[in-house]
């Protein structure tokens, strides 16, 4: 008996005995001739090894075929598909590599991880050297670390649903109701925005595309249909889907206390034309007036909220009565009528 | 090594089919290409030298050349048929065209040189792949000052201090020299993650919050990054009060995204969660934003707090003659 063939090892010389059988191997083959697999100890253990890399195999893009040797029904082969196995030519200069390496780190997912830099190694292996050519790529990108919030359990298993065009059940937590109920969908795309992952697709009991976000996706995504079960748009457009953003674009008027809502005061644009002669309301209280973008009303009057006193909205309207109505619940937070609190000093302006 | 065994494996056969094209490459090189040590690469050779066609006489071998190897050249002179590079599996397709697309968003500010190979990149990876990778769709948040972000991407390349001007989430603002280490372009924010002098300590700032940066003419000192990017977000003090609130799910955001101790769930809809809270004017902040939302506070005091601050601010819109009309008066 050889010492104990590394698993690595022992993946590597099925792969190079399947390329190069002339033309399929049986397993009884791959047993007593394929370096590794004599370290079996018994036919169960060879089996179960045998069945394990076949899945790796295949797991990692190498097409590990089936064929029927002919004759005996249950004396199957197996052989390594070599044009299926190819990649496509595809020449990467070292800064494109580079590049690629960047994106590599880009996922903090530890399966989506591992995809990517596997993807490289492969890519790695396609190109032709170029000695230093064109560093100026990478010098361009460097100290930059772009990057994405893993996505979660979901993502794995609507993404393969996606690619197969097959449905999915899953219970979901709406964030509008609180309401926690099965939903059936088909999938279309994931989409990352702001902070939050997404599913887009068809939501098949209320017939209407939907948005789900995997967040509030709780418990396990089940395929609940046949691959190829729909044919998903030709173009999904995300923004349009997770509304809220690309509304219209208005601007705010707003008075801010000197020094405060630095935040808002970043985003503050010159004021249009028309104010440079102010109405009749100058600068109040000691403020000064800011012309502001904003797109989401309810977000910014929220927002703005936050700032209390120092944040006074001048304009539009609508906004200004969003802050007071938030305003004035949180003044109604007080707990004072339960009695007994510590009288922190409330006097009602 | 803790490396596993279908990652080896991907790159030993990489490593044989980019030699039989490459010819011969030094040990060095080999190492650079495929992120490896080049002890690692010698082990990898080691490993395939020993490797072949079942029988494994000499001739069913992968075959190097051993006088290059001992002047640190890796030659392959047998392939045994392994000459063909990998073709990537599709979830792998969709995992880098997706992360280059977003790259490619946060590189275009960069400069024409850093898009033009992220662009190339991208079509060549498409061209070898086909479309499957529009499945995923990621888009990176560019926000704050574009002057801004041009200034700090300058003051990185170039390796230069800066001089910034800052807010704080609790909307207090200070100037601070930094020597920039690295940019985090992330799906929801962008940080700058910089040695700071006021505090003599790594921070990170919300790209968004810095008012002003100015190009300082010394060169950055030497920091140590070890604490990396991994840290970037907001890590609340062990110490800090925890404070526990209870919001409608119309706020799920607040679960989240805000940094919480616990998040439960509750049979009604709404949901509780626990949040250390280390500046009370942070909280304050929160609960003012999230006013319509909140079921409940314990302890009492930001509430209390909560409450006057927005009475104050109403004062305020008296104050300017803005009274709305009272009929919003629903409270809690």
């Amino acid at each position: 008996m050889p010492s104990q063939i590394p698993p690595a090892e022992r993946l590597l010389n099925l792969v190079i005995a399947l390329v190069n059988a002339p033309s399929s191997m049986s397993k009884q083959q791959v047993r007593t001739s394929v370096a590794g697999y004599g370290d079996a100890p018994s036919p169960d253990a060879f089996e179960r090894m045998f069945e394990r890399d076949k899945d790796t195999l295949r797991e990692l893009g190498i097409p590990v075929l089936t064929v029927d040797a002919g004759g005996h029904s249950d004396d199957v082969g197996y052989r390594v598909d070599l044009d299926a196995y190819t990649l496509a030519p595809v020449a990467l200069t070292s800064a494109e590599l580079g590049v690629l390496s960047l994106a590599a780190q880009f996922w903090q997912d530890k399966t989506l991880r591992t995809d990517t830099a596997r993807a490289l190694t492969k890519l790695r292996a396609a190109g032709r050297g170029d000695p230093g050519a064109g560093d100026a790529g990478t010098d361009a990108v460097a100290g930059l670390t772009p990057r994405v919030r893993a996505a979660g359990r979901a993502f794995g298993p609507l993404l393969d649903a996606i690619q197969d065009r097959r449905p999915v059940r899953f219970t979901y937590r709406a964030a509008s109701t609180g309401e926690v109920r099965e939903r059936e969908v088909e999938p279309w795309r994931l989409a990352a925005r702001r902070g939050g992952w997404y599913v887009l697709g068809r939501d098949r009991d209320r017939r209407a595309p939907r948005a789900f976000r995997l967040s509030r996706i709780e418990g396990n995504v089940r395929a609940s249909g046949a691959p190829g079960a729909f044919e998903p748009p030709a173009e999904v457009d995300v923004d349009a889907f997770l509304s809220g953003r690309g509304g219209q674009e208005r601007v705010a008027r707003l008075a801010v206390v000197p020094e405060r809502a630095g935040a808002v005061r970043a985003r503050a644009v010159r004021p249009e034309p028309a104010w440079a002669d102010p109405p009749e309301d100058p600068v109040a209280d000691g403020r000064d007036v800011l012309a502001v973008p904003f797109t989401s009303l309810g977000g910014f009057a929220s927002e703005l909220a936050g700032y209390a006193d120092a944040v006074v909205v001048l304009d539009p309207p609508d906004l200004r009565d969003a802050v007071v109505v938030r305003l004035r619940t949180a003044a109604g937070l007080d707990p004072v009528e339960d009695g007994e609190q510590d009288g922190a000093g409330v006097d009602r302006g | 090594m803790a490396e596993r065994a279908d990652e080896r494996l991907v790159r030993l056969l990489g490593m044989v089919a980019y030699l039989d094209a490459a010819g011969a490459v030094p040990v060095d090189e080999l190492a650079e290409r495929f992120g490896v040590s080049p002890q690692q690469v010698l082990l990898d050779v080691d490993a395939l030298w020993v490797s072949g066609t079942p029988g494994y006489w000499p001739d069913d071998l992968l075959d190097f050349d051993a006088g290059a190897l001992e002047q640190g050249v890796v030659r392959l002179v047998e392939a045994r048929g392994m000459t063909r590079p990998l073709r990537l599996g599709t979830r792998e397709a969709v995992a880098l065209v997706a992360a280059l697309r977003a790259l490619r968003s946060a590189v275009a500010t960069v400069g024409p040189a850093g898009r033009s190979v992220v662009d190339s990149a991208l079509e060549k990876l498409t061209d070898a792949t086909g479309e499957a990778a529009a499945a995923v769709d990621v888009e990176l948040a560019l926000e704050g000052d574009p002057a801004v972000a041009a200034t700090v991407r300058d003051a990185l390349v170039r390796g230069r201090r800066l001089r910034i001007r800052y807010v704080t989430a609790a909307d207090v603002s200070s100037e601070r020299d930094v020597d920039p280490l690295r940019l985090v372009t992330e799906d929801e924010h962008s940080y700058l993650l910089a040695w700071c002098y006021r505090s003599s300590d790594q921070r990170t700032f919300r790209l968004d919050r810095i008012l002003e940066a100015e190009v300082l003419s010394e060169p950055v000192a030497g920091h140590d990054d070890a604490r990396g990017v991994e840290r970037v977000a907001f890590v609340p003090d062990e110490s800090a009060e925890l404070v526990t609130v209870v919001f409608d799910s119309q706020a799920r955001w607040v679960a989240e995204e805000v940094p919480v101790e616990s998040v439960r769930n509750r049979d009604d809809g709404t949901f509780e969660v626990t949040l250390r809270v280390a500046d009370p004017v942070w909280l304050r902040h929160l609960l003012l934003q999230q006013a319509r939302h909140v079921r409940s506070v314990t302890p009492s005091w930001p509430a209390v707090d909560v409450a006057e601050a927005a009475r104050a601010a109403l004062g305020a819109y008296a104050r300017l003659g803005l009274d709305t009309d009272d009929e919003g008066e629903a409270g809690a």
